[in-house]
């Protein structure tokens, strides 16, 4: 899961980026490089630090 | 008689130069009560007009200059050539030289004021962590300054820089002319830099010298925020290493991005996207770097010991010393004079004059960011809580360094008013619901209120600034949503998207190599005792008794 989380807040910044060669139009492009920052959000509050913190020292 | 008429000459031959370099000034018409001042007509000067002109005889200079109207000059203005005498091309060369030796001197004056905030941050840390980590929380934020400099020297700053080109207040840093590119999209997109290795070569140059200080200094900025988030259980090795990593890589390479010719730089002139991605002093090149990568050693390392309960209940864990807290908070603000008035790289010409404005925003930010911080805290919780009010401070600077250059004194306010509660709301986010502990809460003062202070100049930047007509290329002044373009704000988020989404997993990633290799976190029995002695063989107070906390 923590690779996993890694992955998907790589992959928000990846689609972010791509938006520059999808469209010309800068609306469309706010509309993808805001998912793509929700993505990255999500891959580091959603998926990592969870899995970080199944194993965190305040519940061994 | 023909003196004076060679000196009226001159001075009109100077005010000519004068307005080469910048806008003339206005003129105003005579009242009809005042007397229009006679015309001096133009005449064509020559070497052999000034030739003759002379300073005050050296009888007249040993008797003194109290009032300062006989020191500088003619007679101050180096020959060329000894045998010509002076010349119209010494006096035109004087003029350049002043120009780019006013700036110089701003721009080293600003650094040093930066270097004089690791004082600032290495009190605020220190004073939030308990007496029994001192020591070892002072010393990271002592030795954040040689590592990150090190760093910088031997490759950071080429990655950085190496590529940016000419910068015209620096008298054009022509060395600095090596960028790596990628070809995507049908554009060459700038990655990194690859001169001024070790300041070696060409880049042995006087205004490479002052780029490179100054860039070094935000450096270590973004370097020192990391070890207030990993305080009280960073391995001090694991510390040097990692900090040695961001200074080298991480860092230079979102730099490069944003300011040294890189892709985000120029969205504008490529995409036309805004005027690219604008961050005048670095809320976001160098507070959220900073942050992201605290959020990154925030969940890898993991809370300390007793910072939250078995059922994940956040404890408080106070700081040793409040004082040092807010002298600390003065000490950053007083260096902030230097970090966004001094983004202007220049006090002379290229709209630089705007460095009053500059100041004056930073000061109006954080006076608003430590105000809603103070209130929030005190309605919140019943009393003014004053480290929440020196992060509110904070919050308030960090968050105006990227529009600072781009506001006015409105906006400011409004910008760090919006921060003070910003960094409250996100302290108790952090803790209570992501359960990252962060004993000094620069997760929640550099990233979220830098990428707050990013995201400031796509709505806030109202297009009156004119640094030489251009910003990033594009013609032109930065000018937000608010003031009519939407294509800004883009930019600004696609710093963002590069921030959160890039720069985390990179950091995050290099910080995870680290731990692998040598660990990351102290033994739990050296983090009860406190870091002072098992890390640093000494305790920061010797003389008290600690309590056992």
């Amino acid at each position: 899961m923590v690779w996993a989380g890694i992955a998907i807040t790589f992959v928000g910044f990846i689609a972010a980026v791509g938006s520059l060669g999808v469209t010309s139009n800068n609306s469309v492009r706010m509309v993808i490089v805001l998912a793509g920052i929700v993505a990255s959000l999500v891959g580091i509050m959603g998926v990592l630090n969870p899995a970080y913190m199944k194993h965190a020292i305040w519940k061994k | 008689m023909k003196q004076v008429t060679l000196a009226l000459a001159l001075i009109c031959c100077l005010e000519v130069v004068g307005a080469a370099q910048g806008p003339a000034p206005a003129s105003t018409a005579p009242s009809p009560t005042q007397t229009a001042a006679p015309t001096v007509a133009a005449a064509t000067i020559t070497d052999a007009d000034i030739k003759g002109l002379s300073g005050p005889k050296a009888e007249a200079k040993a008797n003194g200059d109290p009032a300062g109207t006989t020191t500088g000059t003619v007679g101050d203005i180096p020959v060329g050539d000894a045998k010509k005498g002076l010349t119209i091309g010494d006096v035109v060369n004087q003029v350049g030289q002043n120009q780019i030796a006013i700036n110089f001197v701003w721009t080293l004056i600003a650094g040093f004021l930066v270097m004089f905030m690791q004082a600032g941050f290495a009190a605020v840390e220190t004073g939030l962590c308990r007496a029994k980590n001192a020591n070892h929380t002072m010393m990271m934020n002592f030795m954040v300054y040689g590592v990150g400099m090190l760093a910088y020297w031997l490759i950071g700053f080429a990655i950085q820089e190496g590529g940016v080109g000419a910068v015209a207040n620096l008298g054009g840093t022509a060395p600095l002319n090596a960028e790596h590119t990628m070809h995507l999209f049908g554009k060459d997109l700038g990655l990194w830099g690859t001169k001024g290795i070790m300041l070696t070569g060409t880049t042995y140059d006087v205004g490479v010298m002052v780029m490179f200080l100054f860039q070094m200094v935000f450096m270590d900025t973004a370097l020192t925020i990391v070890t207030g988030t990993a305080a009280e259980r960073w391995k001090y090795l694991a510390f040097l290493v990692s900090s040695f990593v961001m200074g080298a890589f991480t860092y230079p390479l979102f730099a490069n991005w944003a300011w040294g010719g890189g892709w985000l730089q120029t969205l504008g002139a490529n995409f036309g996207i805004g005027h690219g991605y604008a961050d005048f002093a670095g809320s976001g090149v160098v507070h959220a770097v900073g942050g992201v990568t605290a959020l990154a050693m925030g969940i890898l390392i993991g809370p300390r010991i007793g910072k939250y309960t078995r059922d994940g209940k956040a404890n408080a864990i106070p700081g040793h010393d409040i004082t040092m807290v807010l002298l600390g908070c003065f000490i950053l603000a007083f260096g902030w004079f230097g970090f966004n008035p001094g983004s202007t790289l220049g006090a002379s010409a290229n709209g630089n004059l705007r460095i009053s404005s500059i100041a004056v925003n930073t000061m109006l930010a954080g006076m608003a960011g430590s105000f809603t911080a103070m209130i929030y805290m005190w309605t919140r919780y019943g009393k003014p809580d004053a480290s929440m009010t020196g992060n509110g401070l904070l919050a308030g600077l960090v968050a105006i360094t990227a529009p600072s250059g781009f506001v006015n004194p409105v906006a400011s306010v409004i910008i760090g008013l919006i921060a003070g509660v910003l960094v409250c709301v996100s302290v108790e986010f952090v803790d209570r619901v992501l359960r990252i502990d962060d004993p000094v809460g620069a997760i929640s003062v550099h990233g979220a209120n830098g990428l707050w202070g990013v995201i400031a100049v796509g709505l806030f930047a109202d297009g009156t600034s004119n640094y030489g007509g251009s910003w990033n290329g594009v013609t032109g002044s930065v000018t937000g949503l608010f003031y009519g373009d939407a294509s800004q704000l883009l930019a600004q988020l696609l710093g963002v998207a590069t921030l959160v989404g890039f720069v985390f997993t990179l950091s995050f990633v290099l910080n995870l190599v680290i731990d692998l290799a040598i660990g990351q976190r102290v033994a739990p029995e050296h983090e009860l005792e406190g870091l002072d002695i098992p890390e640093m063989g000494a305790l920061a107070y010797p003389d008290f008794v600690l309590n056992e906390a």
